[in-house]
């Protein structure tokens, strides 16, 4: 259990520092602000659900929904900036409707994994991601091929830890057992960090120094 | 019995690892192979980007050594049909002014130089109409290509057999290329070939020139050709490139040679 709170602590501190480095280039491309706000918003998230969670000892689940739901959203219209594409913004209106009536239809929800709406919304942004490797594949350097990379592992394996996330109440898991999981998807999260801070290091450092 | 449903229930969270550590090495198998690929595709472009730029290389060195064949081709026309015989006339003429010469031998010098000035000024206007022909630019391509092949007949005891239909679709320069083309090709007839029939037939179609030119010379290896192209040759390839047309010939040694030329260029 200490070692799995060391790594979570571990990667919210690599969040913090590449969101604070991601501010401070603010580059003037509307995907690089779009991935900036983010990590902006990611870095929000887990300050509250540490705050939630050990503050005040309440369930902070209903955040991690809320921000799957951002993190769908923000990364659609990154991806769509990427991609070029419109059908990015065609798909966001009808998986958004989805996930509405699935809230509303049942609101403890909010206090477990949704399991397929995350499936839903995590598998498209790998489809998109995917896309992306097979536009750059001409080109010598692309941007945001690292940051790329990045969501594409974390997500297509975090997906099936997220799915399988409920399986925390049920009591006859041991907790030992299921803090193996957490740890994998913690492990996951440290790997997408170090390649948002390479993708920041190859593409943008030397662009700030230089001017 | 708690021990085992335990033990059950832990299994599931062991295959959900399990399923993560696989479709990690899928990832990151996919994203090698991608990593791989583009390199791959990479190298293949640029191998041809160095292709081209030989070609263009090829390209520019043939037409320099073009350039340089045409200057001393021009400067051995302006010493054999001008400078020499202009040497003639001032020698005549120095005989003129300073000899003591009969009234019948002052009439024949004078004579000759009439006749060796008549000449270089034929010499003359015939070395400015090969250079540029005014027929071209005053009465248009066609007459142009029909008065070539007139003067072909004429001087060459060539047969040609042209049929020409042409009607101002092409811009100035394209159909200056045209009737370089065609000078090049009647030229390596008679120069290579030693062809004595040519046919020549010329049509537009869709806004496009056909050009379909064929003689009974002595036709040369198409293979060999192919590996290492004359001056004539690449000459007319790269003017058929700046039309974007489209250029094939066919030859076989003792039976002549055909070329057929296509024009893409719409009227500017």
């Amino acid at each position: 259990m200490e070692l799995t709170r060391y790594l979570g602590f571990f990667s919210t501190i690599l969040l913090i520092v590449n969101t604070i480095l991601y501010l401070k280039a603010l580059y003037e491309n509307k995907a690089f602000k779009i991935f900036t706000f983010f990590l902006l918003i990611s870095c929000i998230t887990q300050i509250s659900m540490i705050v939630i969670a050990s503050v005040f000892h309440k369930n902070n689940l209903f955040i991690t929904n809320i921000f799957l739901i951002l993190q769908y959203v923000v990364l659609s219209f990154f991806y769509k900036i990427l991609l070029n594409s419109k059908w990015v913004t065609f798909l966001l209106f009808p998986v958004l409707l989805f996930l509405l009536f699935q809230y509303l239809s049942d609101t403890s929800l909010f206090f477990k994994y949704n399991g397929i709406g995350m499936t839903v919304t995590q598998l498209l942004l790998i489809v998109y991601s995917i896309k992306y490797f097979y536009n750059s594949l001409q080109e010598k350097d692309s941007l945001f091929i690292y940051v790329n990379i990045g969501v594409f592992l974390y997500l297509i394996c975090s997906s099936l830890i997220f799915a399988s996330g409920n399986l925390i109440f049920d009591i006859n898991i041991p907790v030992k057992t299921y803090d193996l999981l957490f740890k994998s998807n913690v492990i996951l999260y440290i790997i997408f960090q170090i390649l948002i801070f390479i993708e920041w290091r190859k593409n943008y450092y030397k662009k700030i120094h230089r001017s | 019995m708690e021990k085992e449903l335990l033990q059950e229930d832990s299994q599931i969270i062991v295959i959900i690892l399990i399923a993560i550590m696989v479709l990690l090495l899928m990832a990151v198998s996919l994203v090698l192979f991608f990593f791989f690929s583009r390199k791959k595709i990479i190298a293949a472009e640029l191998e041809k980007a160095n292709l081209e730029i030989s070609y263009q290389k090829d390209l520019l060195h043939s037409t320099i050594e073009v350039q340089e064949e045409e200057r001393k081709r021009i400067a051995q026309d302006l010493h054999d049909a001008i400078s020499s015989k202009l040497n003639v006339v001032s020698l005549s003429t120095n005989f003129l002014i300073d000899g003591n010469l009969q009234e019948d031998e002052k009439d024949r010098t004078l004579q000759h130089i009439l006749a060796v000035t008549t000449k270089t000024l034929e010499s003359s206007r015939r070395l400015a109409h090969n250079l540029l022909p005014p027929i071209l630019e005053n009465f248009g391509l066609q007459a142009a290509i029909e008065e070539l092949c007139d003067e072909f007949i004429c001087s060459q005891k060539l047969q040609i057999d042209h049929n020409i239909v042409y009607t101002n679709l092409l811009s100035k320069n394209n159909e200056l290329h045209i009737f370089r083309i065609i000078q090049e090709l009647l030229n390596n007839s008679v120069r290579h070939g030693n062809a004595t029939k040519v046919t020549l037939q010329m049509n537009e179609e869709n806004e496009q020139v056909f050009i379909k030119y064929s003689d009974n010379g002595t036709g040369f290896d198409v293979e060999s050709v192919n590996k290492n192209k004359g001056i004539g040759l690449k000459n007319i390839e790269s003017r058929v490139d700046i039309l974007d047309g489209e250029l094939s010939y066919d030859s076989k040694i003792g039976k002549g040679a055909t070329f057929n030329i296509s024009t893409n260029t719409p009227k500017q």
